[in-house]
């Protein structure tokens, strides 16, 4: 499969400080991109390169399998975008801001806005003034204008800014739709742990600038460590037990009342047997994995993603 | 290019915009109709109404207000892409950002002649039934109309100055602070009737107001002024032209952040 983005050492320094800094990126044509990174890591400047918005300082973009140079008019008609905010012209309707859109992408029939105000639900509301619209609605318009002219690759700067969980939900559900059903690339920046998760095949994590680490997600869930999550009324007897009578040595006390064990992943029963005969209550054991958030923690170096 | 004008055009729907002409515009019409208050001529009879006199009222009015007005104009449509929040979509266009600047001042062009056209009315319409009545010349009709083609075209020649302003103000406050410092120099500067005014290039419209004047009052002989007064504006238009092109095409673009 190709790609259809490409970044090669893209730098960005704003006076001395390298606020993006050496970052090759590689999106697969289909890929579900998380760009994760937090505050202030870089994302939105990454982006803003893409489209044009600001000049990298070094480095070059690749769009579809060609050099940003010359022809970037004719990528751009390929990626629908929002980056940091979904700007609309207040004074005027849903329907009309769109319209401007379609014009200025050339695109021929008027049918495509009411198509795609139906695939955010914002058909009823088409008529209203932006102005009146919340910050949600916005959001969907936005996700809409980026949709608009049947893009191949859409780049959205944490688009779910500002959705109330309901609203969360059908975003993503939407975005794996393009995705699967039309084929559409997304490239999606968020601070966001859980979201990237539930929806990434890709993951790009942005630290300070720099881009540490870019990994599919399948390979991301063996990466992850597994262990057994033991939830008992006494996690420091417990411990003792299973160091005297199984002779365990990887495990960790990782709150109140919880033990991760990192050995006999396959030997729950018996490790349940062991501490109930010695007294110990368990209320629980299950296998887990290490989660995206302990795996970002290790590599940002206990950088806390909010 | 045409439906990148067009866009813009859209853009002022149901906007300030609108506001800001009626305020060119009203004056005008209002002191162009002062001339119709009945007068006494020298000689003690009621003197007819006077169609030259009326156009020079009008475009004097016009000349005053106008820069301003038409400053802010131009803020409001380069600066508001930017308050907004709308620039990083239109920079993300497949149409170069040149092409959205020519559509701009296209469009501020296309308000100064809308402008113009409807602060003349009055004298028009009251021209039209003195052709009908076949009291009217036609010689001043002509005149008029094309002093009102003048001070389009002078106007204009000032217009990249506030879009230059706006663009890197990223705001509309800079073209109101234009606004009022040239309000009163073009106020004072009719006020005095002198003829070096036209140099100060906010004020070069007021030349064909002047020059249409002749034989009224005051005012005698075409005014020497005009060739550096029109030298002194290409250049304005130019330079601040320039500056324009190589700024809105070359500029980081960060709004929203
Ligand atoms: N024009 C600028 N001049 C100087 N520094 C800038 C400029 N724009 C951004 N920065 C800096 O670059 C860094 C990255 O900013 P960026 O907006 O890319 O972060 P982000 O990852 O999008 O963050 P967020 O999650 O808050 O949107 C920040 O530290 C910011 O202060
Ligand atoms: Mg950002």
């Amino acid at each position: 499969m190709g790609f259809c983005l490409r970044t090669h050492h893209l730098t960005k320094r704003y006076g001395e400080k390298a606020v993006v800094h050496d970052i090759n990126l590689s999106i697969r044509t289909g890929d579900i991109y998380g760009f994760l990174g937090q505050n202030g890591a870089g994302k939105t400047t990454t982006l803003r390169m893409l489209m044009g918005l600001i000049r990298p300082s070094a480095g070059e973009i690749e769009l579809f399998g060609a050099g940003l140079k010359g022809s970037r008019a004719m990528a751009l008609e390929r990626v629908g975008a929002i980056i940091e905010y979904p700007g609309f012209y207040l004074n005027l309707s849903a329907a009309e801001n769109l319209e401007i859109h379609r014009r200025l992408m050339g695109m021929g029939n008027k049918e495509c806005i009411d198509e795609v105000l139906t695939t955010v639900g914002l058909l009823d509301a088409k008529q209203q003034k932006v102005k009146n619209y919340s910050l949600g609605m916005k959001q969907r318009l936005g996700i809409a204008r980026a949709l608009l002219h049947h893009p191949e690759l859409l780049i959205l700067d944490e688009p779910t800014n500002g959705l109330d969980p309901v609203g969360i939900k059908e975003v993503r559900q939407l975005f794996l739709d393009l995705a699967r059903q039309r084929g559409i690339s997304i490239l999606i920046s968020s601070h966001l742990l859980n979201e990237i998760e539930l929806l990434a095949t890709r993951i790009g994590i942005i630290h300070k600038g720099k881009l540490l680490e870019e990994i599919d997600y399948e390979a991301l869930q063996r990466k992850a460590r597994q262990y057994l999550e033991i939830k008992v009324d006494d996690e420091q007897r417990a411990a003792y037990i299973l160091e005297q009578k199984l002779g365990v040595t990887d495990y960790l006390v990782a709150g109140p009342g919880i033990l991760h064990l990192y050995e006999r992943l396959d030997q729950s029963a018996k490790v349940n047997f062991t501490l109930a005969s010695n007294g110990i209550g368990v209320k629980e054991i299950v296998l887990s994995g290490d989660s995206l958030e302990d795996y970002f923690l290790k590599i940002t170096g206990g950088a806390r993603l909010v | 290019m045409f439906s990148v004008f067009n866009t813009e055009m859209m853009k002022l729907k149901n906007t300030k915009i609108l506001w800001l002409v009626l305020i060119g515009v009203l004056p005008a019409n209002l002191v162009s109709l002062i001339a119709l208050l009945p007068k006494i001529a020298p000689a003690g009879t009621p003197a007819g109404i006077n169609l030259q006199d009326m156009f020079y009222r009008q475009g004097q009015m016009l000349t005053i207000w106008g820069p301003a007005l038409f400053a802010l104009m131009t803020g409001y449509i380069i600066a508001r892409e930017y308050q907004e929040r709308t620039i990083n979509q239109l920079f993300s266009y497949p149409v170069a950002r040149v092409s959205f600047l020519a559509a701009k001042l296209a469009a501020v062009l296309a308000l100064i002649a809308l402008t113009t056209v409807l602060s003349s009315v009055s004298v028009f319409v009251v021209g039209a039934k003195l052709v009908f009545q076949q009291h009217a010349d036609l010689n001043v009709l002509w005149l008029g109309m094309r002093m009102n083609m003048m001070i389009c075209a002078l106007s204009f020649g000032t217009i990249p100055v506030a879009a230059a302003l706006s663009m890197v103000g990223k705001n509309i406050i800079p073209v109101a602070v234009l606004g009022v410092f040239v309000t009163v120099i073009t106020a004072i500067g009719e006020a005095g009737h002198g003829s070096q005014g036209i140099l100060f290039p906010w004020l070069t419209p007021y030349w064909p107001v002047r020059q249409l004047a002749q034989g009224i009052a005051q005012n005698s002989g075409p005014n020497p002024y005009a060739t550096p007064a029109l030298v002194v504006l290409a250049l304005t238009f130019i330079i601040s032209l320039i500056f324009c092109v190589v700024y809105y095409a070359r500029a980081d673009v960060h709004s929203g952040s």
